[in-house]
């Protein structure tokens, strides 16, 4: 009995394998693009608010989050008191493409896009400023913006025009 | 006895007296109760209701009840629960409550990451908000270029208002509005005018108010490069902690030490830190005004000191072990050394020092009768600090002043002009207002008072009871470090060589004699003499731009040294940070790798003195010979080394002994008709705090104040060093017949505070 079992179980293999005769799941990539998914895990980008202007706030979670700590920035501050970053750098022959930067960021800035490969010469070259990192769109989130949510005040909103807000109280009033 | 009570089973040891909260607190139990009213040093309200704790009674009669452990006072054997459900339920829907209005600004709130309203949300696990409404939000106010407003994160614990109108007594800051619209700031927009302001940053348990100078160069306080030092701006030495990063200093912080200045800093001490990262600093050497190489300067001052014909002038602005290093390098040489740049500071420096121990500010806070000579909160604001916390609990204050200065307000002033201050301190001992005081306690600004007062000063309190005490309170961090070199007229020696010719090289330590250091007009004229003059300095000075050579020195929270406070304290504080070029561009720097790259750093910190001097010794083939005097001289003044985190070591009353000065110094007397000079002083003002612009942005203008009789708008003053010509400022606080002025003008005119002045008025334009 168990003979004519081992016979049938290698006959169902070769079954398989004769079934991908003609098939190719190989992929000849550089030449061909690939049909990465859509949370794959690339170089983290910098990208804008619907807005248009820079996500990032500069509030250093992702670099304190980062275990191999490959990012290091400076906070700047607009006239308007709006946070930006300085400066923004990410060493990516350190990085190692966890994205737990990306978790942690409260602004949706910092998003680990599709570009996977790349190659320098020297360890230098890896090192990359913040308009190399900074993408002129929204990346996976189109339409958060987190200015419109938090509480303060800039030059194109003043308090009480963000969401969910009531316009400014009159502390000056004793009406009950 | 050791009286205990049971949080959660556990024993927690309490002082009678305490209530619930602070023994949890200070047993580190803080983890099981969480808290927001309640303040160390503001005590309790009970109006945040977060503190709650469940109470079981001793006997089975009544069923335990919900109490808040900030209000309830901690007795022996009490058992108190947090661990069960409806004390927890209790806490995380009074913090959801607290939340409901509380924006979504962490990202870009100044406070992330050492604020205690998220430790205390994330204590609790409240995560989700359930009300879905919309938020309730404020205008903030502009409240100067120290104190930066977000009112919209405010949830009402009153700790500001406590702080500034109770414990800080300032009348400009208070609660406005009505039911759920309750603001806090000022009547206008408008820089707050306490000189404790800073600590509204400290004292807010959330992100209302920040810090406005931290905030142009912020970094999270988990980036932050931090260690223990010593506020280096005036005479009480109030323990720090800076924060740097990337080899820049970016803010202090209060480091409670509860003998100086227990949980508050003063504006000065707080903001005059940007001295350290000011463009001015000087970073590089430089020799005739020119950028140049580290051993280049040194060879020149080598050859310099090797001729034999150099003089040696230290500073109470550094530190004991800088200027005990020139000390001992002029020892070597055998050449003249003095530790202040005139003979008036020197008798003031031994005369601060001859007084017996000074009460620390701890002692001065529980003084019932407090006589302050002079403007105390513009000096050592924190000194001022501890007259209004004696004030809080019933002391008697009496001022004694030229112009009633806001202390003058809170007590009974005496206006009075220079010179009769010092004949009313002399009898101040029969005085009513120091009668039928448990602790009597004599506070006096220095160079108000000057040498003669000083010494009157120590003569009224030997006719005082036993346990009464005196403090004299200068602007300089090291000044009692300095007085021991100050022996009897080594300054004139100094400048008797300089005069005769012996002399015509001077090595400078922190000083700046060309300046606006006492006795300036003097060294002017004898700046001719000198062929050359070296400088160490952390600081641009007038002398460091004339200056033959200039080295620069590490600041303060860069190297280890010790001050010496008013009391014959001596602290010590260590490097906090190196300073190093930012790396703002990696293309910048051509060699490669920023700081997190693990690569190149690029140190341009200068060293400390110490380092210099060290190298010159080796240089002159002394270094043996110099390390050895350093030793002994070192272990002499301090055979205890202090430890940077505790409270310093106080000089051993035979080394005071030593310095004890009988003769009584001279005074120029002055008759009624003539105008007297008193010093005029804000509380952000001293030589490194002058460099810091967002607090020097505060400074009021420069000119003659006096009393609005005065019809002139402009006059010239008379010295016998030069004149000094300056607007005037009709200011109704002065004293008729005294005119206040700034101790640069005292530097013009080579006169000091109580010196009898000649005035020419313009009377218009």
């Amino acid at each position: 009995m168990s003979v004519w079992r081992n016979i049938s179980e290698l006959g169902a293999g070769l079954w398989t394998t004769l079934r991908q005769l003609g098939r190719t799941s190989t992929v000849s990539y550089p030449e061909e693009p690939l049909n990465l998914p859509p949370r794959w895990r690339g170089r983290p980008v910098l990208t804008r608010d619907p807005d248009g202007d820079e996500r990032c706030v500069a509030c250093q979670l992702c670099s304190a989050v980062c275990p191999t700590r490959c990012i290091e920035l400076q906070a700047g501050e607009r006239p308007d008191t709006r946070r930006y970053p300085l400066t923004f750098r990410i060493n990516f022959s350190r990085c190692i493409y966890c994205g737990l930067c990306e978790e942690a960021c409260p602004t949706l800035a910092i998003q680990l896009l599709d570009e996977f490969a790349f190659s320098k010469e020297h360890h230098a070259d890896f090192i990359y400023e913040k308009e190399a990192l900074l993408i002129d769109g929204t990346g996976k989130h189109p339409h958060y913006n987190f200015y419109r949510h938090s509480g303060v005040a800039l030059q194109d909103k003043d308090k009480g025009e963000g969401i969910n807000e009531k316009t400014p109280v009159n502390v000056r009033s004793n009406l009950p | 006895m050791k009286h205990v009570f049971f949080l959660d089973g556990q024993e927690i040891p309490f002082i009678p007296g305490q209530n619930v909260l602070e023994a949890a607190i200070a047993a580190g139990k803080d983890q099981q109760i969480p808290y927001f009213c309640f303040h160390p040093a503001l005590g309790s309200l009970g109006a945040c209701r977060q503190c709650a704790v469940k109470m079981y009674s001793h006997d089975s009669k009544h069923p335990p009840r919900i109490t808040m452990a900030c209000l309830l006072p901690a007795s022996d054997g009490l058992q108190l629960v947090t661990l069960e459900d409806d004390v927890h339920t209790e806490h995380r829907e009074i913090i959801e409550l607290l939340m409901t209005n509380h924006p979504l600004d962490c990202p870009v709130c100044d406070e992330g990451g050492q604020c205690h309203l998220q430790d205390m949300t994330v204590q609790t696990g409240h995560s989700v908000r359930h009300y879905s409404g919309p938020k309730r939000t404020y205008r903030n106010q502009d409240l100067g270029p120290l104190v930066y407003q977000e009112m919209n994160r405010c949830i009402t614990c009153y700790r500001c208002v406590r702080f500034y109108q109770d414990a800080a007594q300032g009348e400009d800051f208070g609660v406005f509005g009505s039911r759920n619209r309750v603001s806090f700031g000022r009547l206008e927009d408008g820089p707050l005018e306490s000189p404790f302001s800073g600590n509204l940053v400290e004292v807010c348990p959330t992100g209302v108010f920040t810090d406005k100078v931290f905030r142009h160069d912020y970094v999270r306080v988990w980036d932050l490069q931090q260690g223990p030092s010593v506020c280096p701006h005036c005479a009480v030495g109030c323990n720090t902690t800076p924060g740097a990063r990337l080899g820049t200093l970016r803010r202090i912080r209060n480091r409670i030490r509860p003998e100086i200045n227990g949980h508050f800093l003063c504006d000065r001490g707080r903001y005059a830190f940007p001295y350290a990262t000011a463009n001015s600093r000087p970073l590089q050497p430089r020799l005739q005004g020119e950028p140049s190489r580290q051993d280049a300067v040194l060879r020149q001052l080598a050859s310099r000191l090797e001729e034999g014909r150099s003089g040696f002038l230290g500073s109470p602005r550094e530190d004991l072990h800088s200027n005990l290093g020139l000390f001992a390098l002029a020892d070597c040489l055998h050449a003249p050394f003095a530790a202040v740049t005139s003979s008036w500071a020197e008798a003031l420096a031994q005369q601060c020092l001859a007084l017996p121990q000074a009460p620390s500010l701890q002692e001065v806070a529980a003084a019932d009768r407090i006589v302050v000579i002079g403007d105390l909160d513009s000096i050592a604001p924190m000194a001022g600090f501890a007259v209004r916390q004696a004030l809080r609990q019933g002391a008697r204050l009496t001022v004694l002043a030229s112009s009633r200065t806001e202390l003058a307000q809170k007590g009974d002033y005496r206006p009075l002009r220079p010179s009769a201050l010092r004949d009313q301190v002399a009898r101040l001992a029969d005085d009513p207002c120091l009668q039928g005081g448990r602790f009597p306690v004599l506070l006096a600004t220095a160079e108000t008072l000057g040498p003669s007062g000083l010494y009157a000063l120590r003569k009224t309190l030997e006719k005082l009871p036993a346990n009464a005490r005196a403090g004299a309170f200068v602007n300089r961090p090291n000044l009692f470090g300095a007085a021991y070199f100050a022996a009897d007229g080594h300054t004139e020696r100094l400048q008797q060589a300089l005069r005769q010719r012996k002399i015509n090289h001077l090595l400078c330590l922190g000083a700046d004699p060309l300046g606006e250091d006492w006795g300036a007009g003097t060294w002017r004229t004898l700046a001719p003499g000198l062929d050359g003059l070296t400088l160490l300095d952390m600081v641009d000075s007038e002398t460091a731009r004339s200056a033959e050579a200039l080295i620069p020195v590490a600041a303060f929270p860069e190297r280890a040294g010790l001050f010496v406070n008013y009391e014959g304290r001596i602290q010590a504080f260590s490097p906090v940070y190196r300073r190093e070029a930012q790396v703002l561009h990696s293309a910048v720097h051509g060699s490669g790798f920023p700081e997190a790259a693990g690569g190149l750093k690029h140190p341009l910190g200068p060293p400390p003195p110490l380092f210099w001097l060290g190298r010159l010794a080796e240089m002159l083939h002394l270094h043996e010979a110099w390390q050895k005097r350093l030793d002994f001289y070192l272990h002499f003044l301090c055979p205890e080394q202090p430890d940077p985190e505790g409270p310093g070591v106080l000089l051993p009353d035979t080394i005071r002994a030593r310095f004890e000065i009988a003769a009584l110094p001279a005074t120029r007397a002055v008759t009624p008709e003539q105008w007297e000079l008193d010093i005029f002083r804000w509380y952000g003002g001293e030589t490194l705090a002058d460099t810091a612009d967002e607090l020097h942005s505060l400074a009021p203008a420069r000119g003659l104040r006096v009393h609005p009789d005065v019809q002139a708008v402009a006059a010239t003053l008379h010295g016998p060093c030069g004149d000094l010509q300056l607007p005037v400022i009709a200011c109704a606080e002065m004293v008729q017949g005294v005119i206040a002025i700034d101790q640069e003008g005292f530097a013009e005119l080579g006169l000091y505070p109580g010196d009898p002045v000649e005035v020419s008025w313009e009377q218009s334009r």
